[in-house]
């Protein structure tokens, strides 16, 4: 990691997280075109070439709504908290590597905001603030409802996180490390069996890891089936029922660029990030094995959707305390033996 | 001034005014949000001193479950069992922030009188660094000279979660609490006669009584022999 | 650390420490009692931290941690309780719960 002016890590920061807006825009382009696909319709068609420019749309018509607050809201805390949910899903990004060190103009720069020493924590514990966005929204809305969706949603962040962590700490035991960039390092070397040579990503020696994130995942960003606190035909979209314009936009973009965080950070942490074919040689051919794997994801949240019933409320604890936990907990034995085995520390 | 001393003043500037907050807010959900952005403040103190992993800790048990779970129980209770700031006795409240005066100036004393007495250790920002950094060096006094304190302290947290859920139960397990009773659905079935009823899952009688205070409608009954769920009894 | 001195980081832990106890001693609600409980142990870990930098060892940061399980510990219990009277119909006020006592 080489040094930089702290100018040029502004700019990198600033070009990611503009990408970041327009991949939210598109993202939800990309979920009515795939819903539409798999329900046997169109989608959007009427704005631009086949509805390209919808998302724009979108956006203008978000911010010329009416800006409603109701009468009984707590002002303040109504005011920042779709604030809360925004920023803390842009900010997760910034520990998130895009590449190593590549030369552009003559400069060494790197591609990533800051290599953190406790990076993936990071991105943990920023998620975790983000359920403030959620409750103090709805709290401050004053209104059954949102109350209710709010209240589901601690209990059910608060649930998942202790998944999403544990389901990590396998990765954490293989590489040493809480670093993405270590963690991106070390799934670049090669995994060797006799003739065969495979890139040691961490979804072929952590696959039960895998699954468990991928569900917390999907939990903790709120989505089908797991969108409990939004759950339009019981809750009345739960937590935003008061939101409009332009603060409801906050809700949702934060939504949309918090799956997309979430996906980049399944694909650095378990499908090799921006390795590849060539990346080696070419960083711009990284950055896109790291896009293409983000809409991998990105689909599968979109197929979720469009095929699961949502589950009872009962049922999600459920599968998180009974099912979901002693599982990670057989993973993190499992994989802390095998490391002691290969160590040669037992035996 | 150097960065660092501007960002200490701003961050622990912020803590204060939050903690202070917390004592002073009317609303409790206010205090718990001061809380928070207090807990954030801290943890950039933390960052400040080299001590990121227990930054991160810090944000994720503090903020993101403690807190989260002192809201949600805030925003279950009723509001109306809380009490106010101001019902507080004023000799409690003086006496109070008198005693925090004498403390403080006490405290204060004894942190400009410091003198170092403890020897130098070994973990210098070199030696940190060459172990891999904060979190390695932590784990490795954890894991080594701290590990049998490391295993009884997960023994607590044990101990915790089964008082909690213990703490969490109805006071006789199978039994609904008391305010289950006045429910809606319930509030359909007053006044119908028990022995027209079907008896419950568990062959209870279902219990609907009270009959000065209604007056049942053909409806009012079959809304409640319709209703399949188990929970529309309850036991005697 | 620049100019800055332990003596910085132990005024800001013993002004939080202080905040925190004028709220135990001044407050009545259950539920701030025990964000204000909170709020000192904070204040604790930051002078542990503290003090293990000023003194070059690991072992302040160690403690932090295992004062940080027994808050987690003491919340899931602590709210527990709180939960379990409120259910009772009891106010969340301090003065108000003394069934031991009498």
């Amino acid at each position: 990691m080489a040094e930089q002016p702290i100018w040029l890590t502004f700019i990198v920061a600033f070009i990611i997280m503009n990408v970041l807006l327009v991949g939210m825009a598109y993202m939800t382009y990309f979920e009515r075109k795939v819903m539409a696909a798999m329900q046997d319709r169109m989608g959007p068609t009427r704005t631009g070439p086949k509805g390209l420019l919808q998302p724009i749309a979108d956006g203008i018509k978000l911010l010329g709504k009416e800006d409603l607050i109701p009468a009984a809201a707590d002002k303040v805390v109504f005011f920042f908290a779709p604030l809360i949910v925004f920023v803390t899903a842009l900010v997760s990004v910034a520990v998130i590597p895009f590449g190593g060190t590549v030369q552009i103009f003559g400069r060494d720069v790197n591609l990533f905001v800051t290599d953190l020493n406790v990076g993936a924590l990071f991105i943990l514990a920023i998620g975790s603030a983000g359920v403030y966005g959620i409750i103090l929204g709805a709290w401050a809305s004053a209104n059954r409802y949102s109350l209710l969706g709010g209240l589901r949603s601690a209990a059910q962040v608060v649930s998942y996180e202790i998944i999403l962590g544990l389901s990590l700490v396998g990765i954490f035991l293989i590489t040493g490390s809480l670093s993405l960039r270590d963690i991106l390092l070390a799934q670049q070397q090669p995994l060797e069996f006799g003739p065969l040579s495979l890139s040691n990503w961490y979804i072929l020696s952590q696959p039960l890891a895998f699954v468990l994130f991928l569900i917390a995942a999907v939990a903790e960003t709120n989505r089908a089936p797991f969108d409990l606190p939004e759950a339009e035909t019981e809750l009345v979209s739960g937590f935003h029922t008061e939101y409009s314009a332009f603060r409801f936009s906050f809700y949702f973009l934060g939504e949309y660029i918090n799956m997309i965080v979430v996906s980049l950070f399944a694909s650095t942490l378990f499908l090799g990030g921006t390795s590849g074919p060539g990346s080696e040689a070419y960083w711009g051919l990284g950055l896109l094995w790291l896009l293409l794997k983000t809409v991998i994801f990105l689909f599968f949240y979109v197929w979720l959707r469009t095929t699961l019933p949502r589950f009872r409320f009962d049922q999600l604890m459920g599968i998180a305390w009974k099912v979901l936990l002693p599982l990670a907990l057989l993973n993190i034995v499992i994989t802390a033996f095998i490391r002691l085995v290969s160590n040669g520390q037992v035996f | 001034m150097p960065w660092d001393v501007i960002f200490f003043y701003l961050i622990g500037g912020v803590s204060v005014l939050t903690a202070l907050g917390v004592v002073v807010a009317n609303n409790p959900v206010h205090a718990g949000i001061f809380l928070v952005i207090c807990f954030l403040n801290v943890a950039g103190i933390f960052v400040m001193l080299g001590a990121e992993f227990l930054a991160v800790t810090q944000v994720i048990v503090y903020t993101g479950a403690i807190l989260v779970l002192v809201l949600f129980v805030l925003m279950l209770v009723d509001p109306d069992d809380l009490p106010e700031f101001h019902t507080a006795r004023p000799v409690q409240r003086y006496v109070g922030f008198l005693l925090g005066a004498v403390l403080l100036l006490e405290v204060g004393a004894a942190i400009l009188t410091w003198t170092r007495f403890a020897p130098e250790g070994t973990a210098t920002p070199e030696n940190i660094a060459f172990v891999g950094g904060n979190t390695q060096a932590l784990g490795r006094l954890l894991y080594t000279d701290y590990l049998l304190a490391f295993e009884v302290i997960s023994l607590v947290l044990i101990v915790g979660i089964i008082g909690a859920i213990v703490l969490a139960l109805p006071e006789r397990l199978g039994e609904r609490t008391g305010t289950r009773r006045d429910t809606i659905s319930l509030g359909h079935a007053r006044g119908t006669d028990t022995a027209a009823l079907p008896v419950g899952p568990r062959g209870e009688t279902p219990i609907t009584v009270d009959r000065d205070r209604a007056q049942p409608t053909p409806a009012m009954t079959r809304g409640l022999i319709m209703a399949k769920d188990a929970d529309e009894y309850t036991t005697v | 650390m620049g100019e800055l001195g332990i003596e910085h980081f132990l005024f800001l832990s013993a002004a939080l420490f202080i905040i925190g106890m004028m709220g135990v001693l001044t407050r009545r609600n259950v539920l701030i009692i025990f964000m204000c409980v909170e709020l000192m142990v904070t204040a604790v870990n930051i002078s542990l931290v503290a003090f293990g930098v000023a003194t070059d060892t690991m072992n302040g940061q160690a403690f932090v941690i295992f004062t940080v399980s027994v808050a987690a510990a003491e919340a899931a219990v602590g709210l527990g309780i709180i939960l379990a009277l409120n259910r009772r119909g009891k106010s969340l006020d301090v003065d108000d719960i003394r069934a031991l006592r009498d």
